[in-house]
């Protein structure tokens, strides 16, 4: 971890990035219980959710996890397990889905 | 290669710097690689059980959305106060960090509260585990959610106590206050699927 910050980096000017991407998802939050609360199909309401909850997902592993600054070791870990999982529902699909 | 060529900062001969991420960042990273395991393992059952069987639309309207948001707003929150302590620990600010971690552990609990507060009034209802599909995958999946957050309240209470102490401070230790924060905002991650999952959907 860096620990010798520059010069005249205070902790908040740290700290305002932080604060900006928490106003996003609180934003994003409210986003997704207003899409919830309106009149509209279910299929568009679901697609928005989900896409509402995949871009708040995004910002807390991008800013907060420092997912951006890190190497492409740390990228194979964390995607491996994920595309995993994805492949594993995508093949239950057929066996789980269609024979119910 | 000469061994008289060294770096300035250590031991290690020049070509031999490791460009590697830090053994217990990789650590961490390989942990929460089996925890995405873990609990893609059960969204992904929940999702193609919930197709398979029509939504489970009786049992899932049941859920208190209204409390579910509120807690996804408490563990958000505590995303920021952790990532705000460990700014501090960054330019070592030593008793903000110390208020962060202790925000950040009380959101925590704040968080398993109101948890209570929603398995209390399920639970009365006569909403339990046996209850149904849904409701098997939802004390299941909150349930194990819920544990994870225990184990980060208990992290960052060590680390709050180090802080305090004065411990934290010394060698690679406040490196813990990174490592505690990417399991911390895991468990929210984790959490901001969860909630639209099974309050929403």
């Amino acid at each position: 971890m860096k620990t010798n910050e520059p010069l005249g980096l205070t902790a908040e000017s740290l700290d305002r990035s932080s604060v900006i991407v928490w106003m996003w998802l609180v934003g994003l939050l409210g986003a997704g219980m207003m899409v919830f609360m309106l009149p509209i199909p279910r299929i568009p309401t679901l697609l928005l959710i989900f896409g509402i909850a995949g871009f708040k997902a995004t910002l807390v592993i991008r800013d907060y996890m420092h997912l951006k600054g890190e190497k492409l070791m740390i990228y194979a870990i964390a995607l491996t397990p994920l595309l995993l999982a994805i492949a594993l529902a995508l093949v239950l699909i057929p066996d789980i889905v269609f024979h119910h | 290669m000469s061994t008289a060529v060294q770096t300035a900062s250590a031991e290690v001969p020049v070509g031999y710097e490791s460009v590697a991420p830090p053994s217990g960042k990789l650590g961490v990273w390989w942990f929460l690689a089996s925890e995405i395991m873990v609990f893609g393992g059960f969204i992904g059952s929940y999702v193609l059980l919930r197709v398979a069987h029509g939504g489970w639309p009786d049992q899932a309207s049941h859920v208190n959305w209204r409390l579910g948001a509120i807690n996804t707003l408490v563990l958000v929150t505590s995303s920021l106060t952790m990532i705000l302590a460990l700014n501090a620990v960054r330019i070592e600010r030593r008793e903000r960090a110390a208020r962060f971690l202790l925000l950040t552990v009380l959101l925590g609990f704040t968080f398993l509260g109101v948890k209570s507060i929603e398995y209390t009034r399920e639970l009365s209802e006569g909403f339990t585990p046996s209850s149904g599909m849904f409701w098997s995958f939802y004390y299941i999946m909150t349930g194990l959610h819920g544990v994870h957050v225990l184990g980060g309240i208990v992290l960052n209470a060590i680390l709050y106590i180090a802080a305090v102490r004065g411990t934290l401070w010394s060698g690679n230790r406040r490196a813990r206050v990174e490592f505690a924060g990417l399991y911390w905002h895991f468990v929210d991650v984790v959490w901001i699927f969860l909630f639209p999952l099974l309050y929403l959907a």
